[in-house]
């Protein structure tokens, strides 16, 4: 019976490949998205205007190409900046808003206002904040690191410090 | 991958992220090493850094259930590509959202009842209005309960409006969400849709996903490939007054708009007024008047400050022109020196590190001492005057010690040369003299002591 069951579909492989990238990466990004909004209520639907982007523009590509996650990520944080970037008031929308069930709980809401490394994360400039949450949390390489934020991979290891240290300080000014 | 800068004298010749992310090899990384175990600053640093990665690292994740993973690949891949995987996923996905869900959906409910409870006020109260009044008035437009809401009170739109839809479009989005609306939805609908409540019944807490709106977005997939952007998505971004104002034909839309633009204009004609208002004031001179006696005491200041540089020089007393910033009685700490004219101050060297005191010496070039008065305007700032004597130029750059913040650039008041010398904290000045001798020149010593 199973075997019929995965036999009858017509399953177009980039159909599949599509499925099982967004199955693994959805929830990782989604959590970068949150972190790096500091705001778990719109991060789903950055997320999901992430995805979409990306599997909207697989119809140009060669058939065996599916969604990567570095593209992904970079679709997400220019998503975040633009949705975090101030507006004037007579430009101003509001922002996105899709609902997944049961998504954000409630005690994960909690965790992010609470959370002293989330705030000081969201004290820090947004190219800092990115590169520390793609590098550290996402745990990203440097070569993924350097597509999604588009800093050469050289320049990476000083944007990195840089970012670091400011993070060190304002953890240590907030912490107690 | 190593820097080679200093911070405030510590080392910061290691890049802890070259270090901790590996990225040295050969002899970088030799020399890294090699370093991390001479210099303890460094090997601070990189575990103050080591400490951060791994704070971010361990930073909890929010857990996405099947469902929503279900909900979140239906709004973010396209109909087309979904097609093409077939039932795959939704063969899999509904059995092991069933279990999970109810966890997250119970607890909610109490945390924040006054804002489900709303829109279902409203929605009452609109019916009971309704209801009492003749059938004419409103003859098919609120019947079908959930769509109607959504024009009413999304349709101001721009910032009052917010408020009460957000909770009626999003309510399972907070706490309470799930389980919050549904019940009272399952309420207002009873007479539209009594199977939606038969199909939820052998799972009283699956039937919270059954939303109104979720079900309008699903009943026409062709929306997702009409508008492959974030159209399709109940994004408010794009303003979801339009579809359904498209779907209901409510004649409202157009009214909300009109106030909206008529406030902002006339919000920026009357702040243009305001500003044409304080501007008239301004140059009327009535705004002018109020701060009149300051800037009136400023620009005598300023005369004052500018002109008897010139003049007064010559009359009065030194200590009047010696202290270009402070201006009458600035008392006189020593006067020295035998009156020589057109001598040059060309160099001030800062004396040995002694703890106790900071020695400057004045080097004077010419044929003797000019007349010098030194005095104190006040507790931070010290004023050496060199009258008759050229001392503009000299230079005063990186003249720091415990007792001196910096020395200011030396002021060319007409023949008289002043320079200011910016104290670090309050000292004890004495001062004296020494000829000419071998290669010195002339000099002034003066000796600041912490007291």
């Amino acid at each position: 019976m199973d075997q019929v069951h995965v036999e009858a579909p017509a399953f177009s492989a980039r159909a599949a490949c599509v499925e099982r990238e967004f199955y693994s990466d959805f929830p990782l990004v989604l959590n970068y998205v949150a972190r790096l909004m500091d705001d778990i209520d719109s991060a789903a639907a950055v997320t999901c205007a992430a995805f979409r982007q990306i599997a909207d523009g697989l119809r140009h590509r060669p058939a065996g190409e599916g969604m990567r996650r570095a593209e992904v990520l970079r679709v997400a944080t220019e998503l975040s900046r633009q949705s975090l970037r101030p507006r004037r008031w007579f430009r101003r929308k509001r922002a996105l808003q899709v609902t997944l069930e049961g998504f954000p709980q409630s005690e994960a809401r909690r965790a992010l206002r609470r959370d002293t490394v989330q705030r000081a994360l969201s004290a820090l400039p947004f190219e800092a904040r990115a590169m520390i949450l793609l590098r550290d949390f996402v745990k990203l390489s440097y070569d993924e690191l350097a597509e999604v934020v588009d800093v050469a991979p050289r320049k990476l290891v000083h944007a990195l410090d840089r970012s670091r240290a400011e993070f060190g300080e304002i953890y240590d000014y907030i912490k107690f | 991958m190593t820097t080679s800068s200093f911070e405030r004298n510590r080392c910061t010749r290691i890049s802890p992220s070259a270090v901790l992310d590996d990225r040295l090899d050969g002899k970088d990384l030799e020399w890294a090493r090699d370093h991390l175990r001479r210099c303890e600053a460094c090997r601070e640093r990189v575990e103050d850094f080591r400490e951060m990665l791994l704070r971010v690292g361990r930073l909890p994740s929010a857990a996405v259930g099947p469902a929503a993973m279900d909900e979140a690949f239906a709004l973010s891949i396209p109909d087309r590509l979904r097609s093409e995987a077939g039932s795959r996923s939704y063969d899999i996905a509904p059995a092991p959202p069933m279990p999970t869900v109810p966890a997250p959906t119970e607890l909610p409910p109490s945390l924040r009842p006054e804002v489900s409870s709303i829109p279902d006020l409203l929605t009452e109260l609109e019916r009971e209005i309704f209801r009492d009044e003749p059938a004419q008035d409103h003859p098919t437009r609120l019947s079908p309960t959930p769509e109607p809401l959504y024009p009413t009170m999304v349709e101001p739109e721009e910032i009052e409006s917010v408020r009460p839809a957000e909770p009626v479009q999003h309510m399972s989005f907070y706490e309470p969400a799930p389980t919050e609306p549904d019940p009272i939805e399952a309420v207002a609908e009873p007479d539209v849709a009594p199977p939606a409540q038969a199909e939820a019944l052998p799972e009283p807490l699956r039937a919270v996903p059954v939303d109104s709106h979720r079900e309008a977005e699903h009943d026409d997939p062709s929306r997702w490939d009409a508008a492959p952007s974030l159209t399709s998505e109940r994004s408010v971004d794009e303003e979801p007054v339009l579809p359904f104002s498209q779907d209901a034909e409510v004649a409202t839309p157009v009214p909300p708009h009109k106030p909206d633009t008529a406030m902002r204009i006339a919000v920026g004609l009357g702040a243009a007024a305001c500003v044409l208002l304080a501007a008239v004031l301004y140059e009327g001179g009535w705004l002018s008047k109020v701060v009149t006696g300051s800037a009136t005491a400023a620009k005598v200041a300023a005369t004052a400050n500018v002109r008897p540089s010139a003049t007064v020089r010559a009359s009065v007393s030194p200590s009047q022109s010696l202290s270009p910033t402070t201006a009458p009685a600035a008392p006189v700490l020593f006067t020295l020196g035998n009156g020589v004219s057109g001598g040059t101050v060309y160099r001030i060297r800062p004396g040995t590190a002694i703890a106790g005191y900071t020695r400057l010496v004045f080097d004077i070039r010419g044929t003797g001492l000019p007349t010098m008065v030194i005095t104190r305007p006040d507790d931070l700032h010290v004023a050496v005057t060199f009258q008759n004597t050229t001392a503009s130029g000299v230079p005063v750059n990186g003249i720091r010690s415990y007792q001196i913040a910096g020395v200011e650039p030396a002021v060319q008041q007409g023949a008289d040369g002043a320079i200011t010398i910016d104290l670090a904290r309050p000292v004890r000045v004495t001062a004296f003299t020494l000829p000419a001798t071998g290669s010195y020149a002339w000099r002034l010593v003066v000796d600041l002591h912490t007291s």
